[in-house]
């Protein structure tokens, strides 16, 4: 093998990361590694073009790539963001930019969604400090509070984000009488807890490396132009599918027949392909087994040993020079390699980090020129290990440190062996190293010293890369490197045989599926959101082919993402880039935005992601008290609602059928006539009879009691909670205006599992007359969800019933509900009033609707 | 004059802005830590105006020069400049050199720039500050001199040589030996030339006294320019090379011994494959005896049994009268054909194959069956299987039959790789492969018995 006669002079000094004193070599531009040193003057003093044929350009034929198959069936949640884990209160701007993960968001939003669970049982224990409806005169006692007042001061808090939410005395009595019972016990048991688990999420947040590698494989076929694309699909990344794919000449690439697939039992993390003296062998990795399949020429897998790793599986690698060999290395610190012959054996195992002391227990092994030499690689820097030598012992081939001028915080991210690119190899002793900041390429007959380094820019973690063969005879190679965000870089590789490896030309970004947002039909504003959330998903795999090496230099790309979807994109290497001032700008074809409109039509379709419980709030609550009282037609704020829970424009057939086609619902006159009759009232001057008429009009036909009257008004303000409850859906949750994920929230809530002792707690004994309060009260909080509007029908229902009858009614119907634990609220709400209406008179029973359809509210009203 | 103070500050708090993206827990830094930050600033203290418009035109050009839209990214680096009036010192430290880097990089790249427009650029960007003249400098000789402009670089090189600024620190001592390296560089491209000239005329002619003593004034100059960065670790070769070649030619064979065993065997330094091939070129023109040239390339094989010198050093074994020296011999050859990238080498299988014989027949089977066992469990998937038969008869007959014989002899008649090669008929290799299979029937080490 030749060595390169002369290398590029570097400084070499040993030492740790960051080492300041020392002048950066590689501080120099790109531009820098065109620079030849003339071997000797005679033969180059003629060399002197600025502009060296090594100018490269790759086109892409439209401005961003497309989708390759139809969305899938499974919804896909985008997951947790910095919004989401980090404080957002009082930020300040600083130089240093410093992320402080913010429990105590996390630890309300417990409070708030499982407070059943967190308060529930001290609750209980603090009954008799509460005081409830029509015990008035009972105590005086300065532990004793109202629920009543406490409930109408809490009406108006808003929990989150109001600087002028107003303490009443009765709630800071509360808060000083419940605070250190309440908020101790669950903090001290959640906190540390809770915030190791913000801390790793944050972690992944910033790098997982869980698909470092890639999991999308592309197995060649026959001929280059036909081939497998071997990736992932379904929700949990547990389908591994086979889907043949054909590349024409002229355009976009061409799924043939529907994919072919493996069910795995645990979702795949690392897709890796090999052809080795023409056996292809397909090895997948995921979190803790490692599987490996030969393809026959046919393209069908047969299925090959699993091996199990109990500690966890980070990094998996095929041979290049030997069919059926793999390296695993796992969690621990070990490295096996796996042969056809031998089976299974450990070659390495080290539970330290190489070079320094780093945390992070990713590994990584890949071959080497020679076939019984691997590269071990962690966060700190990657060695040559000889599987026939002494266990142990080593080189250390890449080191965080001065010696390849490293910053401070420097980590290894991806560690690749290059030489495997078919036909010709560069040098088929080179590596690449990624880090957060750069690029290295070492040669294992020269460590340490890297022989080439690029500052990547790349503004997320490079964990893809592939070297592809000449597009043309003689022509650089292309190196891709992709990062989770999707971002591409496509670099060009010179020097054979007796020169150094450098750079070819600029290397170049090329087009990410978020570029692609342009081809789709502009939507309203949420779905538009959610298919820019889709294409904004992080990327899990690459790969690359140039179809037609012989005739046009053309190579198609492939990207996976976290949702599912593969994008292709196709690039075409530009004859002559010099001479053009500005970059060609693609645009998209007819058929290119039509595909794209049928893509969006098929994911629109699919159900957004089930949400998470959303709290209700009590924020709303007056207002739209007020305004249901008022208008009296019901119709509109509850197709509003809905459409809002719906995530849809609001339509006249969510308004229901036009007034005329309705039966009247009651004896009072629509809104308009309403408004007309008080405006023409206002006019002649009559104003205050028309309130009294109206007055006199809305509160019933029979003049209720004063109790009852209470009583109405706080069921209406319980109806207009249960809407409330339908809007809390579709407006972000209080505690975090921003979130971004709104069709997270557009579903009805899940109904959480009902409490025993919830029930318990108002069923103990308590005066009936002081349950409505009770209930209302529990209804407002967390643990009354489920069903609240299900309990205020069956106890409107009955309010001559006995009590404990009616009590242990609603409990069955409860424990009935209960199997199918994610039943909505809106079926619940169904059931109980169907339930009900048995029990009640039959004008009721227009109230029971069939569940699909928008249950129609009743008026709170009516079933006295 | 502010800048100077400034940047004295500034050497003290370089390290605390570098951790600008440090997070806490692991130690590691994430330059995109500051994006997701980004997200969820709401309130509290903005980055000013002028900041923000500085970092969006920085992000800018950068895409531009991604996209090869170097006519945009001029544009931009137009509007750029203004961050060197920053009222952030840190920033406005920070600037030149990224200026530079972008720009020389714009510079480099567009089509319509030319060598005037380079040079005015790396004047003016050397005096803006004092922290980087050095390194600019160096940079727009290196430039000068891949656009063939020797002399301009020798002057701007020879410039930069007598700058000095504050204390002498060590970095700037590195790059002011690397400028006087490179300048030594230079002097040698004049003075091989010199000596090509020389080398044309005739000893006798009055031209040629003048030409031998201009080339020895500039030999002086360069072993003055170039022996002080060689003392420093690192990668040389090009200087090493040239610098070495100097003495060799004035008979200076102590110092330039010197030179290459200090290069090669330095422990401070990487452990360069060049620095040991040098110094074996050397000897070898030296005519050194051949222990000497063993022990040398002994080292080159324990860092690279790959290498091409693999084979020569294997031809000095195999003359060696040491019996440690010819089985070493057998070593370096199998050595050599363990590595991917030397399957193919014909040259590696003809030795393999006839030093297999020879040493089979000096009755040494136990050195061949040292080797091989190591080996046995993946060299007949790696070089004999029968995927690599065909392909290998396909291309190049030569080296199948080569290869059959080694098969032949390490794993028996039975193998696949030689039974298909035996099997083939070809007219002008019938009498090859017949002597193939009558070696293997005499030499196999499966049966030795028989």
């Amino acid at each position: 093998m030749d060595f390169p006669s002369s290398l590029r002079p570097t400084l070499f000094m040993a030492g740790p990361l960051g080492l300041s004193n020392v002048p950066d070599l590689s501080f120099m531009c790109s531009w820098r590694d065109a620079l030849m040193l003339p071997e000797s003057l005679p033969e180059n003093s003629e060399n002197g073009g600025p502009h060296m044929a090594t100018q490269l350009l790759w086109e892409p034929e439209t401005p961003g790539p497309l989708p390759l198959l139809p969305p899938g069936p499974d919804p896909w949640d985008p997951g947790v963001t910095a919004q989401d884990l980090l404080f957002r209160g009082g930020f300040t701007f600083r130089r240093k930019p410093r992320a402080v993960l913010d429990v105590t968001e996390q630890l309300s939003r417990f409070l708030w969604d499982h407070g059943d669970i967190a308060f529930a049982p001290l609750g209980k224990l603090m009954l008799e400090n509460f005081k409830l409806e029509g015990a008035r005169s009972r105590s005086k006692k300065k532990t004793v509070v109202s629920v009543k007042s406490l409930l109408q001061d809490l009406g108006g808090h808003q929990p989150w984000g109001c600087p002028w939410a107003f303490l009443s005395y009765r709630q800071r009595r509360f808060s000083i009488l419940g605070g250190p019972v309440l908020g101790k016990s669950v903090a001290s048991l959640l906190g540390e807890l809770l915030h190791e688990e913000l801390a790793v999420r944050w972690e992944q947040l910033l790098l997982d490396d869980a698909f470092t590698g890639g999991a999308l494989a592309w197995v060649p076929g026959r001929t280059p132009q036909v081939g497998q694309l071997v990736y992932p699909a379904g929700g949990a990344l547990d389908k591994l599918c086979f889907q043949e794919v054909s590349l024409t000449s002229s355009g976009a690439a061409q799924a043939l027949r529907d994919p072919g697939h493996i069910q795995l039992r645990g979702p795949v993390r690392q897709v890796v392909t090999r052809t080795v003296q023409g056996e292809t062998l397909l090895a997948v990795r995921s979190d803790y087994h490692c599987a490996l399949w030969k393809v026959s020429k046919q393209g069908q897998p047969a299925p090959l040993p699993v091996l199990q790793v109990r500690k966890g599986a980070t990094g998996i690698s095929l041979s290049p020079h030997l069919p059926g060999e793999l390296a695993v290395c796992s969690r621990s610190g070990a490295v096996c390699l796996w042969t056809p012959q031998d089976g299974l054996q450990q070659v390495y195992k080290d539970p330290e980090t190489l070079v320094f002391c780093d945390h992070s227990s990713w590994r990584w092994a890949d071959f080497t020129a020679h076939p019984r030499v691997l590269t071990v690689g962690d966060r700190t820097g990657v060695k040559i290990v000889d599987t026939q030598g002494p266990p142990g012992c080593g080189l250390l081939l890449f080191r965080g440190g001065a010696e390849a001028s490293c910053q401070k915080g420097e980590r290894v991210l991806l560690t690749q062996y290059l030489g495997a690119c078919s036909p010709e190899p560069l040098h088929p002793t080179l590596h690449l190293i990624c880090t957060q900041f750069s690029l290295y390429l070492v040669d294992e007959r020269l460590p340490l010293v890297p022989m080439l380094k690029w500052n990547h820019e790349l503004p997320s973690a490079p964990l893809w890369a592939q070297l592809l063969p000449p597009p043309r005879p003689g022509c650089p190679r292309p190196l891709l490197l992709g990062a989770q965000r999707g971002h591409l870089r496509l670099l060009h590789l010179t020097g054979e045989g007796a020169s150094a490896p450098r750079l070819a030309g600029h290397p170049q970004s090329l087009p990410s599926s978020s570029d692609s947002l342009s081809a789709f039909p502009l939507l309203e504003p949420k779905s538009q959101w959610r298919l820019q959330e889709r294409l904004k998903a992080p990327t899990i795999g690459l790969a690359a082919t140039i179809p037609f090496p012989a005739s046009e230099p053309v190579l198609s790309l492939f990207q996976l993402s976290a949702a599912g979807d593969i994008f292709h994109q196709r690039l075409r290497l530009q004859a002559d880039p010099g001479a053009t001032l500005h970059a060609p700008t693609a645009s998209w074809t007819p058929q290119a935005t039509a595909f794209c409109s049928r893509w969006l039509k098929a994911l629109l379709k699919v159900p957004p992601p089930p949400p998470v419980w959303a709290a209700p709030t009590f924020s709303h609550r007056r207002l739209l008290g007020c305004m249901e009282q008022r208008t009296g037609e019901h119709k509109g704020p509850e197709g509003l609602r809905a459409a809002m829970a719906g995530g849809r424009l609001l339509q006249q057939r969510d308004l229901g059928p036009l007034p005329s086609a309705e039966p009247p619902p009651a004896p009072e006159p629509g809104p308009e006539d309403e408004l007309s009759a008080r405006l023409e009232a206002a006019w002649e001057g009559q104003m205050a009879a028309w309130w009294e008429r109206q007055q006199g009009r809305s509160s019933g036909p029979s003049r209720p009691s004063k109790r009852h009257k209470r009583r109405t008004q706080l069921s209406s303000t319980f109806s207009s909670l249960s809407g409330r409850l339908d809007l809390s859906d579709a407006i972000s949750p209080p505690h975090s205006p921003d979130r971004a994920s709104p069709e997270a929230k557009s579903q009805p809530p899940v109904t959480p599992p009902s409490h025993e002792s919830t029930q318990e707690l108002w069923a103990q004994g308590v005066p009936s007359e002081r349950q409505q309060t009770l209930r209302d009260y529990m209804a407002k909080l967390p643990l009354g969800g489920d069903s609240p509007r299900g309990v205020c029908s069956s106890l409107s229902q009955s309010p001559s019933l006995q009590a404990t009858s009616s009590r242990s009614q609603t409990l069955q119907e409860r424990t009935a509900e209960l199997p199918p634990r994610r039943t909505t609220l809106r079926g619940a709400a169904v059931s109980s009033s169907q339930t009900s209406s048995l029990r009640a008179t039959p004008s009721r029973q227009r109230a029971s609707v069939p569940s699909g359809s928008q249950p129609q509210r009743k008026k709170p009203r009516m079933g006295f | 004059m502010s800048d100077f103070s400034e940047e004295l500050i500034e050497s003290k708090t370089e390290d605390d802005q570098e951790e600008s993206y440090v997070f806490s827990g692991t130690g590691m830094s994430f330059p995109w830590l500051q994006n997701h930050i980004g997200t969820i600033a709401t309130g509290g203290k903005k980055e000013k105006d002028f900041a923000q418009t500085t970092s969006a035109c920085l992000s800018f050009i950068q895409e531009a020069l991604l996209k090869h839209q170097w006519q945009q990214a001029a544009e931009y680096m137009h509007s750029y400049l203004q961050i060197l009036e920053d009222s952030d010192s840190h920033k406005r430290q920070a600037a030149p050199e990224i200026i530079w880097k972008l720009g020389s990089e714009i510079l480099f790249y567009h089509p319509k720039s030319n060598m005037e427009t380079f040079n005015t650029f790396a004047d003016r960007m050397k005096n803006i500050g004092v922290m980087n003249y050095l390194k600019i400098s160096l940079q727009h000789a290196l430039y000068l001199v891949h656009h063939g402009m020797l002399e301009d670089a020798n002057r701007n090189l020879s410039h930069a040589e007598t700058w000095r600024y504050g204390e002498k620190s060590s970095s700037q001592e590195v790059l002011i030996n690397l400028i006087q390296a490179y300048k030594g560089l230079l002097q040698y491209y004049t003075w091989s030339k010199k000596k090509l000239e020389l080398s044309t005329l005739d000893e006798d002619d009055y031209a040629y006294n003048a030409a031998s003593q201009s080339m020895l004034n500039h030999s002086c100059k360069t072993s003055v320019n170039l022996g002080a960065l060689i003392q420093t670790p690192g990668v040389w070769d090009p200087f090493v090379k040239s610098y070495v070649e100097m003495l060799e030619f004035y008979g200076d064979r102590d110092g330039a011994r010197e030179v290459l065993t200090n290069y090669a065997y330095d422990e401070k330094f990487p452990s360069n494959p060049n620095a040991h091939v040098y110094l074996y070129n050397f000897l070898k023109r030296e005519k050194a005896p051949r222990e000497k040239l063993i022990s040398v390339l002994k080292i080159l094989y324990q860092i690279v049994p790959s290498h091409k010198l693999m084979l020569e050093f294997h031809s000095l074994l195999r003359k060696s009268e040491k019996e440690d020296h010819r089985k070493l011999g057998l070593e370096v050859l199998f050595g050599v054909l363990d590595f991917a990238g030397c399957t193919k080498n014909i040259t590696a299988w003809k030795y393999l194959a006839k030093y297999l014989r020879q040493i089979l027949m000096g009755n040494h089977l136990a050195w061949v069956q040292e080797e091989w066992n190591s080996r046995k469990n993946w060299w007949p998937d790696f070089h004999f299987s029968s995927f690599w038969a065909k392909n290998d008869w396909k291309e190049d007959k030569t080296l199948a039959c080569e290869k059959a014989l080694v098969a032949g002899i390490l794993l028996g008649k039975g193998c696949r790789y030689f039974r298909f090669i035996s099997k083939q008929d070809d007219e002008v290799l019938r009498k090859k492969i017949k002597r193939i299979k009558k070696s293997v029937e005499n030499h196999s080490i499966v049966n030795p018995g028989l």
